[in-house]
């Protein structure tokens, strides 16, 4: 019996102490709720400019897929648990087009391109094709040169790349296939594209390109900054510009209005990932966004392109609608 | 009389209310979602949408079919088990080797077994290498071994205890009568436990078609009912309304499980003794079953073994070095042990206060003199939530609380533990208590102690093993669970399983399989208190 009463002691005890810490460690409840998107150096890169310029500790970060994290900010709107988000750009877009849900941001940013007053951008990055060399010649398979290359029989199994209804560089490619080729030319080759793919299509954007490197595809669709780092560390790594374009995508950073209760330092967390961040970001996102940054020239693709249509959300159904009936 | 009665009646109350504002509510608000339209009006429209779409068919006849044929090997593999445990003349610390072994999966969460099949039957995977298998496991095949391993304990521990109260003096009579050994193995051990092994395959076929974690990890493009569901209410293009469509569709397979085995039930032999004494001296049965039963248990566990390792190399599969970096970095990432300190919380809290009120709501049916109709309301309430997967709830309350104060609290993932695994230990619970002698509560009142010194002085002594039991039985569950809480959890109540899911977005299967391992040692730890109280309570009662 005397067990018995301990135990029931000890666990309430045990309730009370383990509720005391996470208890502390969410005191008052002021920390910025920080959602995103972000692949794990932009992650890192932000959370760096964070802690160093004082704010450490008065954040809690969470990162989602960019699906998972768009679907949150559609349904939830301005009623979201996070202050602060990192997106991509189209979401942020679509997302303040229908719940009216971000601040306009209050400090100064001189960026290269014009964008909306609610949000500016955190990283760009442009897609390219991507090929193993080594692989390549084994395999005896020409270099391809353009996106519709790629849907040559000859690469059956060949090719890896990101699957649009889980990745938006998957997207990039979409873009390519829409902006060039008729209707029913860009069926034909989605569709060739996809089974040449067969195994190799992956939901998240940098798979392709894992697998490029490990070998087992030769060529991939991926993000070209990634290549590129690549081919500089020494592996058997090059990308190409494909013939239709380079198209580019942004992820941005953006406050959340939530009227009264607006926590001032995310507006405060948001310039600093902007003023402080952005060096380290450049290190893996070289593609210049504000004034007074400069590429690489290795990093400057040799046929940038925008859609004629802008990024949004609906954009992107229609786009994966596309593809689900090239499957 | 009603002043006698108000203690048992506040308790009887205090239940009601709570199922009432956080089970019928939440699935009255599920229903009321799936018929509404978006222009506001009553309309069919989400129905409509689900069933026309593409893919929505095809995922229900997926998970039907993967659900089967999972089931289907599960019982199988959980009856050989059983049959080693209690029809052979084993030595008895194998048999305890292997009983208890076999549940070991029930320690970890699902979502980890799926990474754990990756890690070990992927590409670069363990068993793969060291094996040279190359097979694909995305899909079909990954799901039918993560569903196996998820429900081979549950089926096993079903067989098993059937199994135990079948009086085994009916083989000798069976063999005395002159049947052939096959007759005999089909009349004295199939036919008794015919009714449990169809109970089995339900509850498995149940559990598979509502599970989360395992699709999560490694259904990849074999997309089912359970991954469609996610979709809708937390994907890309999130629908509630269709959702909460695809919840009341995931929910008709599950009401019928419930019928099933309560009609099962009537298959099951009830045996006046049981006893050992039938079992035959037979090497070659003994021979077979027990290797049988350890290949398949090695087979089990070594989906495993990568847990304990990953976080402990370099960078598998390329530097495959011993390092304890990973679990240094680990440590010292504060963020991660805060989580896990979550999870402490709430398992803790669902494990007290689920206790409490199963303990009160099995009072109000086993010990009371309440009407009939009330006993009958506790009844239906611990009915209905067996019909309820854990995903469907969680949707549930996401719909109900958000907006609210409640959303993304400590208390809301508590509640919504508490109230997802209310089922069987009520049942644990009303078992033991309507098995002690009714008339204590009068001889206690004649001999002056109140209602409330009575349960406590009395009662409760008498079943703290059953406490016991439905205390660890919370905690664990509230630490595995992933298929509610992924909806109601928040930034700053994040638990170990849903950050797991997070994780799997970066691929940091090192983080991955560290907070796997911690929530086995946590489980483990908490069995371990558990076993070593009741055993030196066993040994102090044989003192006396």
């Amino acid at each position: 019996m005397k067990l018995f009463k301990k135990i029931i002691l000890v666990s309430t005890a045990a309730v009370l102490v383990s509720g005391a810490l996470a208890g502390c460690s969410s005191s008052g409840n002021k920390e910025v709720v920080f959602y995103t998107n972000a692949d794990d150096e932009a992650v890192v890169a932000m959370q760096n400019a964070l802690d160093s310029n004082g704010y450490s500790g008065q954040y809690i970060i969470q990162t989602f897929g960019t699906s998972e994290l768009g679907g949150k900010l559609l349904a939830e709107g301005k009623n979201i648990e996070a202050d602060l988000i990192t997106m991509s750009s189209y979401y942020i877009d679509s997302a303040q087009e229908e719940k009216d849900m971000f601040l306009d941001l209050t400090f100064d940013h001189k960026t290269l391109n014009e964008y909306p007053s609610y949000y500016t951008p955190i990283t760009c990055q442009e897609g390219a094709i991507i090929v193993n060399t080594e692989a390549l010649e084994a395999e005896g398979l020409a270099v391809p040169k353009s996106i519709k290359d790629l849907s040559n029989p000859e690469y059956l199994e060949k090719i890896s790349i990101p699957d649009i209804t889980g990745s938006s560089t998957g997207w990039l490619l979409v873009q390519d296939v829409l902006s060039e080729y008729s209707e029913d030319e860009a069926k034909t080759i989605m569709s060739g594209i996809l089974k040449n793919a067969g195994p190799h299509l992956e939901s998240s954007g940098s798979g392709p390109i894992k697998k490029v490197r490990s070998g087992e595809v030769p060529i991939a669709f991926g993000l070209r900054h990634q290549a590129v780092r690549d081919k500089k560390d020494g592996l058997p790594i090059e990308y190409i510009d494909p013939t239709e374009g380079n198209f580019s995508l942004t992820e941005s950073v953006a406050v959340i209005n939530h009227d009264n209760e607006t926590n001032p330092l995310a507006m405060e967390m948001a310039e600093c990932i902007i003023k402080n961040g952005r060096e380290e970001l450049l290190e893996t996102y070289p593609t210049p966004i504000y004034e007074g940054e400069t590429a690489d020239p290795e990093n400057q693709s040799a046929n940038p392109k925008v859609f004629s249509q802008p990024l949004t959300v609906d954009l992107l159904t229609e786009h994966t609608e596309f593809v689900e009936e090239c499957r | 009389m009603n002043k006698k009665n108000f203690e048992i009646k506040t308790i009887f109350v205090f239940v009601t209310v709570l199922f009432t504002l956080f089970l019928i509510v939440p699935m009255c608000f599920v229903l009321i979602k799936s018929v509404m339209a978006d222009s506001g009006g009553l309309g069919f429209e989400h129905y409509i949408d689900v069933f026309t779409s593409k893919g929505f068919l095809q995922a229900v006849g997926r998970s039907f079919l993967v659900s089967s044929v999972s089931a289907v090997i599960t019982v199988v593999l959980a009856f050989i088990i059983a049959y080693a445990v209690n029809n052979t003349n084993l030595p008895n610390p194998l048999k305890k080797i292997i009983s208890i072994t076999t549940v070991f999966p029930m320690l970890l969460p699902t979502i980890t077994y799926g990474f754990a099949i990756i890690y070990s039957l992927g590409k670069k995977g363990l068993i793969t290498e060291f094996l040279g298998l190359n097979v694909e496991i995305y899909g079909f095949r990954g799901l039918v071994l993560g569903y196996v391993i998820y429900t081979l304990p549950i089926a096993f521990m079903l067989i098993n205890n059937t199994f135990k109260y079948i009086d085994k003096k009916f083989i000798i009579v069976s063999r005395v009568m002159g049947d052939s050994p096959l007759q005999t193995f089909f009349i004295t051990c199939i036919r008794p436990i015919i009714g449990t092994l169809g109970a089995a395959f339900v509850q498995s076929f149940f559990l598979s078609f509502t599970d989360f974690g395992i699709p999560a990890a490694i259904g990849g493009e074999y997309t089912v009912v359970a991954s469609t569901l996610y979709n809708e209410m937390l994907g890309s293009a999130p629908n509630f309304g269709n959702g909460a469509v695809v919840a009341l569709v995931m929910l008709i397979p599950s009401i019928l499980s419930i019928i099933l085995l309560n009609r099962l039930e009537k298959y099951n032999f009830r045996y006046n003794t049981s006893s050992n004494i039938g079992i035959e001296k037979n090497k070659v049965r003994d021979f077979i079953v027990g290797i049988l039963s350890v290949v398949i248990l090695i087979c089990v566990l070594s989906v495993f073994v990568v847990i304990f390792i990953i976080p402990f190399v370099e960078s598998w599969p390329y530097k495959k070095i011993f390092s304890i970096e990973h679990i240094i970095e680990f440590f010292k990432d504060t963020s991660l042990f805060k989580i896990y300190l979550n999870s402490l919380l709430v398992s803790l809290l669902t494990a007290l206060c689920g206790t409490l009120i199963a303990y009160g709501a099995a009072l109000v049916t086993s010990r009371s003199t309440l009407s009939r109709k009330s006993k009958q309301v506790v009844e239906s309430i611990a009915l209905i939530i067996n019909t309820i997967p854990g995903m469907v709830l969680g949707i549930a309350f996401m719909l109900v609380f958000s907006g609210t104060s409640l959303r993304n609290t400590f208390f809301l993932i508590v509640v919504c533990n508490i109230v997802h695994f209310f089922s069987t230990p009520y049942l644990m619970m009303k078992n033991s208590l309507s098995k002690m002698c009714a008339s204590w509560e009068t001889t206690a009142m004649l001999m002056g102690d109140n209602w409330f010194k009575t349960i406590v002085r009395v009662v409760t002594p008498n079943a703290k093993f059953t406490i016991m039991e439905v205390f660890s039985y919370y905690f664990i569950n509230a630490m595995v669970t992933i298929s509610a809480v992924i909806f109601i959890v928040g930034a700053r109540t994040m638990v170990i399983t849903t950050k797991i899911k997070e994780l799997q977005h970066y691929a940091k299967f090192d983080d991955i399989f560290t907070l796997s391992l911690l929530i086995l040692a946590t489980n483990l730890i908490v069995k371990g208190i558990f076993a070593f109280i009741s055993k030196s309570q066993e040994k102090r009662k044989e003192k006396r």
